[in-house]
């Protein structure tokens, strides 16, 4: 269990971590909270022979909201995301999901970045920011880049981070006017247990119409997935149980889910259409709160 | 590469700089670096909590920060938490609502507590539950913590004290000075601290670290071993491998010694040990580890117990005839006539039950440490044991070392279950490696090795077959049992034959027909847990009476009633039933349940069931044949008379018998509880005892501490006798006075006549030693397991909510009635009975231990291998329902294995009340339950009929 040798690195700014990442080659990694990366160092996933420890790098840890996105930098612990005010007005389902998820103890350490960057399957914060319609800013030695969040992620602990890229912020646009979501997860047992599945929703109203609808979900698949045949099914619907039953049939279907210890295939689709279902209710129902 | 760096930190308001390597964690840092070892390490992948510290205030796990990440910042650990030597309200709280047991997991449970009150100095109990749910309690004393954690501000200013807390704690009055109130922990301050030290807290000088290398393999022949890498590698002391340990094989039952101390040509289960290092740190330990070069040849492997009995299947233990066909034991037993029974049945009905392979989960891991004294002879090994008397045997027997020659002691242990109950390759490694490199060494295993090192609950199969009168009085049962034992015996043996013999303890049975079965398959070895061999069969037991009494139309209380054990019973395997309030925990239940208004009449979704349960108060008879007494005590008064020491090998690993063990001696001689010391659990200072296991010490260690007490009340009667000028008989002693019974204000201090009586002549010491009734059992094989001087029963009754869209089973609410004898000490009583129900919870619904097809573990950790946390807690209402033992110290018996009994069925049972799916297959997981709500849903199967 001791972690494997390696050099500490701190880079003073952004572009030195990049650089630093890309010299230092696919021994290196990033380290913000930790609490990702010190299981994979102890269990010897990967040779791991340098941490560039981004902490010494200024700004990435800051939770701001300007007229159009929601800031999240990668460094922000869960914790603080959480309890950021910022974070409730814009997107308080995601203040939900970071406190359904993990112990109190790893949130105050791992990092929103970092729940990403492990591209984990069954993560519980990418769907809500992928429902939200969130964008990661990519920063690497060639430049930054901005891409859909749901377009991070290529499969099991896999990103589309190149060697010496980091994610440096997650950026959550504000939301629409009369829109609500829901993040509906199961988990075997309630405190600290990963997801079994999760799912994301989000819906806007207009005169009682469903305007935009995503759903996103976790667990069901090699990457947190968008579920996008919901969109064309609620789009446009008015928000009754049976259209959103049609959807929730149709991120069933869509889910590619896999046998593992949590649950099988079958089970983890029964259980998708349900937390669909719920999640649409209840983000549908926040809607019809929210001041136009 | 990995140079030092400076770390600057405040820890408990100190400022430090340390020089540390890079990949040092906070835990090391605070364990090794400050020697602050109140940080435990549970798991070291931040899924225990157990080595939580605040940094900047909040709680994180010090496994999963780098020392070098916490630079800057103020850390406070568990020893920060008390000021000048006052604890602070928090642990006070915790030490005065017992809200611990083995303690491990209490300094980070106290750490997060600590950080919910700065933020929220009222919190709810929503609160704690969110804020804890990563602090793991294994003896789950969840219910007290959240009890402690509420109250804490009444202990702010208020001193710690060892009196009794809340006296509606207390179950019955009963005329009793000590005995019947719930004093406080005798190791509470210390827990709650973080200054108890366990095994692996302990340092010495010059001491170096083992690892053992376990085989990739289930099933191989090791075809050689290169050892030249790792003894090559600078910092490695000692490399040893099958070739340099002894032949002779170990285990626990004498019959069935089968295991090697590395193993010797052949491996049987992936975590086999094949060869150990000692090496200056643990990471030269473990790189020496990955050196060592072995070749093997891989053999097919068999992980099923069926099919290990199957033709064919490839043998485990072809050097020893005994166990052709792959049987490890094998049980047949036939009391009465069961086809008459059967015969005289209105309704016979047979199923097949299937059990889980459970694991015990302590927070701690096992650890083990061994220095040879004096260059020479003598040997002192640190254990975290439940069992010190029995390492001892086993260390000297199998390395063949005089026994006189080993010294054992138990320092604090966090948890066992069963599972620390037999001597551990770490033990024996830790010895060899000490003699060959002349250094201490401490082993300890990781939670990963834990996980295959096992030992865990037998997986047991079982077709069971009950007939019933139309009114319900059982005629006969038949029980057929295939357990999977893992590559080796262990306690299996013993685990075999409890399977059946527990079964007519509950209930009237007539006629019985048990055949065990058990069998090697090359998975890692199954133990002795909790219950040891019973929860299982009681399960399957508990679930069939039900649908049975569903089948008759009768209520499963009225069949549970009028089968129900009675006093002065002697059971159809020739068990001795003493006292028993099995029937009054029945109506009791029943009534405070509301079961009359509640059964078959809740909503939907909602049930109640219930299960009966019970255990032996100790086995009639040790694991090897001897002739000593199983308990033995010595009492010494101190020379000022104030106080008195006992001397007792007891092990407490959590469960309070150095709480209650204290009480009696007290109780008896007249004196505060606070007066008495507790001797350290060390072989040269006190008499044998058999340890803990089969819920043995609150009645044999009582009983032997109740003698020694006597023999010293005695003469100090004497002594006052003669001072007062009457007759010592006349005498008694009460709350440290001695004092005429028929004139109590006629009397004298006792400090006093204890300090004449040394002053007179010399020492006052007493000695007390307990055998069991050399008559217990039938005389037959096997006669002897299950028997006992007494037994343990409770009716437990729970209420689930099940979702019907997902198959979630959440408990809310239960109760329990435990028939324990004369409870000693209420506040340890309640919470073994909690921390058993929260573990039934988790056997029954979370917990499964499982093996991929090469025999590998999927959920080797507390991350995929989920036991309950604080969020599972559901409202639990214990109730003693106080019988008097006779053979019992004031009475007593036992509640720590038997309150875990009744639970699986009882969930069962609710479950199937509430959605009307019948899960006969632990655990009953979502999965499951949902896959039958569907079934009844395309009406495949018949839904319960509504009440």
């Amino acid at each position: 269990m001791e972690i494997c040798d390696f050099a500490l690195h701190r880079p003073a700014s952004l572009a030195e971590a990049c650089e630093m990442g890309r010299m230092l080659g696919p021994g290196a990694r990033f380290l913000a909270g930790g609490t990702e990366l010190l299981p994979d160092l102890k269990q010897r996933r990967d040779v791991t022979r340098h941490l560039v420890d981004l902490r010494s790098v200024p700004g990435l840890r800051d939770i701001r909201l300007d007229s159009s996105y929601l800031h999240i930098g990668c460094l922000a612990t869960l914790s603080e995301v959480a309890e950021s005010s910022d974070v409730h007005k814009t997107l308080p389902a995601l203040s939900e999901a970071i406190l359904s998820m993990a112990a109190y103890q790893i949130r105050n350490r791992g990092t929103l970045g970092g729940n990403f960057c492990g591209g984990v399957p069954s993560a519980d914060t990418p769907p809500i920011c992928i429902a939200a319609g969130a964008q990661v800013r990519l920063a690497g030695v060639d430049g930054e880049r901005t891409l859909p969040a749901e377009q991070f992620f290529l499969g099991p602990r896999k990103t589309v981070l190149d060697p010496g890229e980091l994610l440096a912020e997650v950026l959550i646009p504000v939301q629409p006017a009369r829109s609500g979501s829901s993040y509906q997860r199961f988990a075997l047992r309630r405190a600290t247990a990963l997801a079994v599945v999760g799912v994301a929703a989000r819906v806007a109203l207009e005169k009682g119409r469903i305007t935009q609808a995503r759903v996103a979900m976790s667990a069901v698949a090699p990457v947190p997935m968008l579920a996008a045949e919901c969109s064309g099914i609620l789009e446009g619907q008015s928000p009754v149980e049976e259209v959103f039953e049609r959807a929730a049939k149709a991120a069933a279907l869509a889910s590619r889910a896999i046998s593992d210890l949590r649950g099988s295939a079958g089970y983890r689709r029964d259980l998708v259409r349900v937390l669909t279902l719920r999640a649409l209710r209840e983000a549908a129902a926040r809607a019809g709160t929210r001041p136009a | 590469m990995g140079e030092e760096i400076l770390v600057s930190l405040k820890v408990n308001g100190q400022e430090r700089a340390l020089a540390v390597k890079p990949n040092t964690t906070l835990q090391d840092l605070v364990r090794w670096h400050l020697d602050l070892t109140g940080t435990k390490k549970g798991c070291e992948m931040g899924e225990c909590g157990a080595c939580t510290v605040l940094m900047d205030g909040r709680p994180v796990n010090s496994c999963m920060v780098l020392a070098v990440a916490a630079s800057g910042s103020e850390v406070t650990t568990i020893e920060g938490l008390s000021v000048n030597g006052d604890l602070h309200p928090l642990q006070k709280a915790f030490v005065k609502h017992g809200a611990l047991q083995c303690g491990f997991c209490t300094p980070g449970m106290i750490l997060s507590a600590k950080a919910l009150i700065d933020s929220k100095a009222d919190p709810t109990e929503e609160d704690i539950r969110q804020v804890l749910g990563g602090n793991l309690c294994r003896c789950a004393a969840y219910p007290r913590i959240v009890k402690a954690i509420l109250s804490w501000k009444e202990f702010e200013g208020v001193p710690l004290d060892t009196r009794p807390h809340t006296p509606e704690e207390r179950d019955q009055e009963r005329d009793h000075a000590v005995v019947g109130h719930g004093v406080t922990r005798y190791d509470g301050p210390d827990k709650v601290s973080g200054r108890a030290r366990y095994t692996s807290d302990i340092r010495l000088p010059g001491m170096i670290f083992g690892k053992i290398l376990c085989s990739p393999h289930a099933h191989a022949l090791i075809r050689s071993i290169d050892t030249t890498g790792a003894k090559k590698l600078p910092g490695v002391l000692a490399v040893i491998t099958g070739a340099d340990v002894p032949e002779t094989r170990y285990g626990v039952s004498p019959a069935r010694y089968d295991e090697h101390v590395l193993a010797k040509e052949r491996v049987r289960y992936v975590g086999d040990e094949v060869a150990a290092v000692a090496a200056v740190d643990v990471e030269t330990a473990e790189r020496a580890l990955r050196l060592i070069q072995v070749e093997y040849e891989v053999l097919p492997a068999v992980f099923d117990a069926e099919e290990a009995l199957k033709p064919g299947a490839p043998l485990i233990h072809p050097e020893d005839p005994r166990y052709a066909g792959n049987v490890n034991t094998r049980v047949e037993w036939n009391f009465g006539d069961v086809d008459k029974g059967f015969a005289e049945a209105d309704l016979v009905r047979e199923e097949r039950f299937v059990g889980s392979r459970t694991y015990q989960a302590p927070i701690e891991p096992h650890a083990s440490l061994a220095r040879w004294e004096h260059h020479g002879p003598k040997l002192t090994l640190w254990s975290a044991t439940q069992t010190p008397h029995y390492l001892q045997q086993m260390v000297a027997r199998t390395l063949d070392i005089p026994v006189g020659s080993i010294r054992v002691i138990k320092p604090a242990v966090g948890g066992g279950f069963g599972v620390k109950a037999e001597t551990t390759p770490l033990d024996l490694c830790a010895v060899i490696l000490a003699r060959m490199t002349g250094r201490p060494v401490m082993m300890k295993y990781s939670r990963r090795e834990m996980f295959y090192h096992f030992r865990g609950r037998h997986k047991q199969i079982m077709d069971l077959k009950i007939g019933l009168k139309r009114d319900g009085s059982i005629t006969a049962v038949q029980s057929r049992i295939v357990l999977d034992g893992g590559a080796y015996t262990s306690y299996g043996v013993i685990t075999a034959y409890y399977a059946g013999s527990m079964i007519p303890t509950l209930y009237k049975i007539p006629h019985y027909k048990y055949d065990g079965l058990r069998m090697y398959t090359n998975l890692p070895a199954c133990g002795a847990f909790r219950g040891h061999g019973v929860p299982q069969p009681r399960f399957a037991f508990e679930s069939l009476l039900d649908m049975m009494a569903e089948d008759l139309g009768l209520d499963p209380f009225d069949v549970r009633i009028r089968n129900a054990m009675t006093p002065g019973t002697r059971t159809c395997n020739a068990l001795d039933i003493s006292s028993c309030e099995f029937g009054a925990t029945l109506e009791r239940a029943r009534e405070a349940s509301g079961w009359a208004q509640k059964k078959g009449r809740l909503p939907r979704g909602k049930g109640i069931g219930v299960g009966c349960g019970g255990f032996v108060s100790g086995a009639g008879y040790p694991i090897y044949r001897s002739d000593f007494p199983h308990s033995n005590a010595m009492l010494r008064v101190h020379e000022s008379g104030q106080a008195v020491t006992l001397h007792i090998a007891a092990a407490d690993i959590g469960q309070g018998s150095d709480t209650v063990l204290p009480q009696i001696a007290a109780e008896e001689l007249g004196i505060p509880y606070d007066r008495v010391w507790m001797a350290a659990c060390d072989s040269t200072l006190s008499p044998v005892d058999l340890g803990s296991y089969s819920s043995r010490v609150t009645l044999m260690g009582g009983n032997a501490v109740k003698m020694a007490a006597t023999d010293v009340k005695n003469k100090l009667l004497r002594v006052a006798g003669r001072r007062l000028g009457c007759d010592p008989a006349a005498l008694t002693c009460r709350d440290g006075r001695i004092f005429v019974k028929e004139h109590p204000s006629v009397g004298i201090d006792w400090a006093e006549v204890a300090a004449a009586a040394f002053s007179e002549g010399g020492p006052v010491v007493g000695t007390g030693s307990y055998r069991p009734p050399t008559t217990l059992g039938g005389d037959f094989k096997g006669g002897t397991v299950g028997t006992s001087p007494a037994y343990s029963f409770s009716t437990f009754v729970c209420e689930v909510s099940v979702d019907l869209e997902t198959g979630f089973v959440t408990v809310d609410r239960c109760v329990d009635f435990s028939d324990a004898g004369t409870v000693v000490n209420p506040v340890t009583f309640h919470g073994q009975v909690e921390g058993g129900v929260i573990m039934g919870i988790g056997e029954t619904l979370l917990e499964d231990v499982v093996h991929r097809a090469d025999g590998t573990i999927a959920n080797p950790n507390l991350h995929d291998y989920l036991i309950p946390s604080i969020r599972e807690t559901p409202e639990i209402i214990s109730v003693a329902v106080e019988s008097f033992e006779p053979r019992g110290p004031f009475g007593a018996k036992e509640i720590g294995e038997g309150c875990l009994v009744p639970i699986l069925g009882a969930i069962a049972n609710a479950v199937y009340d509430a959605c009307g799916v019948r899960v006969k297959e632990l655990p009953i997981t979502p999965e499951k339950i949902l896959k039958g709500l569907q079934l009844q849903a395309a009406g495949r199967v018949a839904a319960r009929v509504e009440g």
